[in-house]
């Protein structure tokens, strides 16, 4: 690290090229602004020749003359017939709903305005989400407005209604009863416990029907490990807050899609003062996830690596004197260690007296896509060491990419009368797309139920367009004591129905049920089943009280936790199945972003940078430091893949950190449906093995140059360090040096005139300690503040356009950097350098310390953008919000400009959120109480890692945070004085790398 | 007479005459308080404020309820004007027409007089909670049977009453000045 120092060299650094040590590649890298990003776009064909345009302005400004010389209507305003007597045109309101993603539930809050959702937080009554959710489920009110959606039923292609779809569904329903013939329903996970009423309804309706529930990017691993561990389909709940030390075998917890997770995680990580405990992270794995990122110790291993690793843990574990569970023999665990193994002995030492010491306070967590050996160890080690920790509950079960390819045969066989696809994309997710659309022509009636027509709905007879859940009826139980409720928001958009409902009209039709009303269908099983009997409240005003909440909580709902089957480590012995000698091991994750290419229509995700390899629209293949090197490969180089029969092309992206031999591929991309989605990267899914027990893992894998380039649209590289210690890092034993010292940045000399606060200053802390990067700030303030999606083209030029960005640095040696998080947003300087140099002062300083941004002043001359050190500021090159589609438009909020182009635009520290705030404490004649006033990042941060508030206000959480120990300002030196105070990232190492 | 003096004499004059009173009528016309003051559109009902606000003394707020709860005053729901004419003038035709759109559950299209530019976010509830009348701005409502724009609503309207705003507000006011930072009303 010194040695870096001496060279010259920042000791963070953000990408390859800043380490490079080649003279034409450093300069390439040190080049302040990204190739194109000073250049016009090419001038269209039919180009406007001076004279002509000079001729126009003349003609235009008569007319506008002889126009402007009446008054100009100004439209209408068109009041509602019968307010509804909870709106008050102006003010939001909020709806408590949940959302439903593979096999979790995220309660939510939904923020509407007149009546049309605008933005989505967490459910603040959700006992473990605690009012933050996925980045994923906060862009999906995108799918509602999505103007790619369907508006109707079709039938054979053309326009139908859906008494025409209803009666021949209905036809084929009763003849498939009468003959007997196969049905098949094939949906995502169904975690509703009414639905699951519904289909039993329907099976017992219809005996002939077979239900599978798939979900693409499941891993399947996971799901056959807790059969052979615990006896039957499972899923484990884990306590990551009540863990002392976690180990993680290639799993992702901290992703984003975690939040209770990352919640309980954060919460370990901030100690107030030094000497108070912190948590210890583990990371054994693959890829570089979030997860390995945040990891106090990282250790990259090959997936087919993990298994036999973790035994060699419980083996060592157990001679060290941890009893065994039942039912396993020591015989049974094989011999070995660290050995042939990344780990060197220090480690294994570390990791070994770290699980004993942590004994009923350690938790091991494995990834969906590791083997399903690894599970099992990871299961045997958590029965070990875990205490109650991770508790396995039998689950609803899912059917595997095995399973499926059963169905596939069967149905190739011709052995369904009618196949209904309900909520699921199989023509695009299976790896024999083409084996499927044959098997799927082989039935007589095909149907389709979804929100965005697909490469599924395109192969079927029957489309029928579903409610979006924001318009739509449900429940969900999580299986940890809390029942959510699903409320529509929002009337139907379009001419469509509720899946259930559709179902229930068939039902109906086969003479099983009475209506097709599944509002009443809810309530009926409520009434039945959740609420509690003898209750005095009568149960009108019980389900009312759960529509408020979002939820309710039913603790003897809870299933007892199973136990763990010692037989399981006999069966797991076996030669690893991802084990092999040739080739690279593929690991296969879900997009970020894209999930498994549901949310792939979603521009705001699409733009959303992978929060460790920052790149955008699409999904280059990860590859490591020392095998691009060996191969002789850089960012961009295309290469083509080979995974048995499945070959594609794909650009490489050198990911620090990542295993050797190991690829790192994101499913989710690659769609052929979709105006956003089509082809924005490769298709992953075509490179699983339809019969592997672990698809999202494949062994043998072959990588060849093929000579072409392409660029990356990635965020990261167009900012530079320069050098400079922007970030802090300190291990608790530094921390403890560093706060004895004291603070140490003084106030530097100005020249100008102090500022003045006469009522507020705001202020922001933001803990990098917490953070985890897992950028649900991006989404919440790409939807709070109108941030228009700019595109791959403008990405790569260096133009994205969010105003809050995670920079994320490496430290340390590539093949094994540390890595840490940096959201970077407006600091809102109180001598701001933008400020002095807008030649019409349409940024100035707000009396509260903003930096204020006026875009129906600014005439675009950049000068500001170019001033600040941060480089937070976004220029609107062209009308990005001109190509909006309608009913995209609905999805804005009314409380903030749409910028157009030519204007600058930056962070606000939500504005709106501010003056709303001071309103309403005016309005009730009282002080602004602090915590008040919570920003859209705020509100979303999983890991509270930002606090806003009012500095004047010495008893503010900001003012006490912003005088921590660990706080410091990024770029004191330069004495613009930003108002926000970052705190430096905390580590816990091993005794051992402390000493190194 | 020469070509050269009629041109001197006649043209020349004649025509820096008229080139100066087309720039100062379009100057006159386009200036922008004439095009945004006196706008008075025809409405599609023709409500009489002098009649509801003047002789009956319908209070401003009784019909216009957003002034104190939101940042928009914002027009009353067509049941609103039901709650009195359910029984009041049923027989006048303006009422026989408001009725049907009642029932019908058709919107009932205002045409809109004042409007701020889509980057101004002007909040009514401070300046009512001020005590500040509505005729300060809107002009005497209770006198208009046909409501026109009363002032220009442009920002130094906005701002002359925000540096000196003792006229408007009512005696031992404790408001001195009101905001004058840019995002008091823009963002």
């Amino acid at each position: 690290m010194r040695a870096h120092l001496k060279r010259g060299m920042p000791r963070h650094w953000r990408s390859l090229e800043e380490r490079t040590p080649t003279p034409e590649l450093r300069a390439e890298g040190w080049n302040e602004f990204a190739p194109g990003a000073a250049e016009p776009m090419a001038p269209p064909a039919d180009v406007l020749s001076r004279r002509r345009f000079l001729g126009l302005v003349g003609a235009t400004a008569a007319l506008a003359a002889t126009a402007a010389c009446s008054k100009v209507d100004r439209g209408f305003i068109v009041p509602y017939t019968k307010r509804p007597v909870e709106v008050v045109p102006g003010v939001a309101n909020y709806y408590a709903s949940t959302f439903q993603e593979g096999r979790r539930a995220y309660s939510v809050l939904v923020k509407t305005r007149e009546g049309r959702p605008i933005h989505i937080t967490g459910n603040d009554e959700h006992p473990a989400f605690k009012g933050k959710t996925s980045p994923r489920a906060m862009a999906d009110i995108m799918r509602l407005y999505d103007p790619d959606r369907l508006r109707g039923p079709r039938i054979d292609g053309r326009a139908a209604s859906w008494s025409e779809a209803d009666r021949l569904l209905v036809e084929a329903l009763r003849s498939a009863k009468a003959t007997g013939k196969g049905v098949l329903l094939l949906t995502g996970a169904v975690l509703s416990p009414t639905r699951r009423t519904l289909i039993a309804d329907m099976k017992s309706a219809l005996p002939g029907l077979e239900h599978a529930a798939w979900e693409p990017a499941a891993g399947d691993a996971e799901l056959s490990a807790a059969r052979a561990s615990f006896g039957g389909p499972a899923v484990v709940k884990t306590k990551v807050g009540q863990a002392k030390v976690i180990l993680s075998l290639g799993a992702d917890f901290l992703g984003g899609d975690d939040p209770e997770s990352v919640g309980a995680f954060a919460a370990w990580r901030r100690p107030e003062r030094p000497g108070e405990p912190m948590n210890r992270l583990w990371a054994l794995e693959g890829a570089m996830t979030l997860t390995g990122a945040k990891a106090d110790r990282r250790v990259p291993v090959k997936p087919s690596q993990a298994a036999p690793l973790a035994f060699a843990l419980a083996r060592a574990l157990n001679e060290l004197g941890v009893p065994l569970p039942a039912g396993v023999q020591a015989s049974a665990l094989a011999p070995g260690d660290f050995h042939g193994t990344p780990l060197s002995a220090e480690e294994w030492g570390a990791l070994l007296s770290d699980l004993r010491a942590a004994r009923g306070e350690a938790l091991v967590v494995c990834g969906a896509s590791m083997p399903p050996e690894a599970h099992v160890a990871a299961h045997l080690l958590n029965a070990m060491v875990g205490g109650t920790l991770a508790q396995a509950r039998p689950a609803e079960p899912l059917a595997s990419l095995r399973d499926l390819d059963g169905v596939v045969r069967r149905m190739a066989s011709g052995g369904y009368e009618t196949v209904i696809f309900w909520g699921v994309n199989p023509v695009y997710a299976f790896p024999d797309a083409d084996r499927l659309a044959a098997a799927i022509e082989r039935a007589p009636l095909k149907v389709w139920m979804g929100v965005i027509e697909d490469e599924t709905s395109a192969r079927c007879r029957i489309v029928l367009p579903e409610h979006h859940w924001l318009e739509a009826w449900g429940d969900y139980d999580d299986g940890d004591g809390v029942v959510s409720l699903q409320q529509p928001t929002v009337g139907p958009l379009y001419d469509t129905r509720q899946g259930e409902e559709v179902i229930l009209g068939w039902l109906k039709g086969l003479g099983a049920v009475p209506s097709t009303d599944y509002h009443a269908y809810i309530q009926a099983r409520w009434r039945k089943e959740v609420y509690p009997q003898g209750s005095p409240v009568s149960f009108e005003r019980y389900f009312e009280a759960a529509l408020h909440d979002g939820l309710v909580r039913t603790e003897s709902g809870i299933p007892a936790a199973l136990a763990f089957n010692g037989a399981a480590v006999e069966a797991a012995r076996g030669p690893s199945s991802a084990a092999s000698e040739q080739g690279f091991e593929l690991l296969l994750a879900p997009g970020y972003a894209v999930y498994d290419g549901r949310y792939a229509n979603i521009g705001w995700l699409q733009e959303l940078p992978d929060p460790v390899t920052k790149n955008t629209w699409g999904n280059p293949l990860s590859l490591s430091v020392a095998d691009a090197e060996a191969l002789g490969l850089r960012d961009g180089d295309v290469v083509k893949i080979e995974a048995g029969k499945a070959a594609m092309e794909v650009p490489i992206l050198v990911q620090p950190g990542q295993a050797e031999g190991v690829l790192v591929l994101a499913l989710g991309y690659g769609r052929s449906a979709g105006s956003v989605a089509t082809g924005i990267g490769v298709n992953a899914f075509q490179l699983r093995d339809a019969e592997s027990s672990s698809p999202n893992l494949r062994a043998g894998v072959h990588l060849t140059k093929t000579g072409g380039r392409r660029d990356l649209p990635i965020t990261q590289a167009h900012h530079r360090m320069e050098g400079r210690d922007i970030v802090r890092s300190y291990t608790l034993a530094e921390y403890a040096r560093e706060a004895a010292k004291g603070r140490s940045e003084g106030d530097l000399v100005t020249l100008y005139d102090p500022q003045k606060f006469p009522e507020h200053k705001w202020g922001m802390v933001i803990d990098q300690s917490a953070c985890v990067g897992c950028s649900g700030c991006v989404i919440a303030c790409q939807s709070e503040n109108n941030i228009a999606v700019v595109g791959a083209e403008q990405v790569v030029r260096g133009r994205e356009m969010q105003w809050i960005r995670i920079d994320r640095y490496y430290e340390g040696d590539p093949r094994r950097p540390r890595t840490v998080h940096q959201p970077m947003l407006c600091q809102q300087c109180d001598d701001a350098p933008c400020e002095n140099v807008c030649p019409v002062n349409a940024t100035n300083h707000s009396p509260d310390g903003l930096n204020q941004m006026v875009y129906n002043r600014c005439v675009g001359t950049r000068y500001c953008g170019n001033n600040c050190p941060y480089k937070v500021r976004r220029f609107n090159f062209f009308e990005y919000t001109a190509f909006k589609k309608d009913p995209e438009a609905l999805a804005y909020n009314p409380e903030v400009t749409v910028r157009p182009r030519g204007v600058m635009e930056k962070c606000t520290f939500c504005i709106q959120r501010i003056e709303d705030a001071r309103m309403r404490a005016r309005d009730e004649n009282r002080p602004l109480r602090d915590g008040e006033i919570v920003t859209a990042c705020q509100a979303a941060c999983p890991a509270d890692a930002i606090v806003f508030g009012d500095l004047k206000d010495p008893q503010s959480r900001v003012s006490l945070l912003s005088k921590s120990g660990r706080g410091y300002k990024v770029l004191a030196e330069l004495g613009v004085r930003p108002a926000i105070t970052y705190l430096a990232n905390l580590t816990n190492p091993t005794a051992g790398e402390e000493q190194a | 007479m020469h070509p050269f003096d009629r041109a001197f004499r006649l043209i020349l004059p004649v025509g820096a005459v008229a080139v100066l009173v087309t720039v100062l009528a379009v100057g006159w016309f386009t200036e922008p308080d004439q095009l945004l003051k006196g706008y008075e559109p025809a409405q599609p009902i023709p409500f009489s404020h002098k009649l509801h606000a003047g002789t009956m003394k319908v209070p401003c707020l009784y019909c216009h309820v957003g002034a104190t709860r939101s940042r928009i005053a914002g027009v009353p729901s067509v049941e609103t004007c039901m709650n009195c004419h359910r029984v009041t003038k049923t027989d006048s035709p303006a009422i026989i027409q408001l009725t049907r759109i009642y029932e019908s559950g058709r919107p009932l299209l205002w045409k809109r007089i004042h409007d701020l530019p889509d980057y101004v976010y002007f909040d009514h509830r401070p300046h009512v909670h001020a005590g500040i009348a509505c005729q300060t701005c809107h002009g005497e409502v209770q006198t208009m049977d046909v409501v026109y724009q009363h002032m220009s609503m442009r920002m130094g309207n906005c701002l002359g009453c925000h540096r000196d705003p003792h006229a408007a507000l009512p005696e031992h006011s404790p408001v001195k000045r009101g905001p004058e930072n840019c995002y008091a009303c823009h963002r």
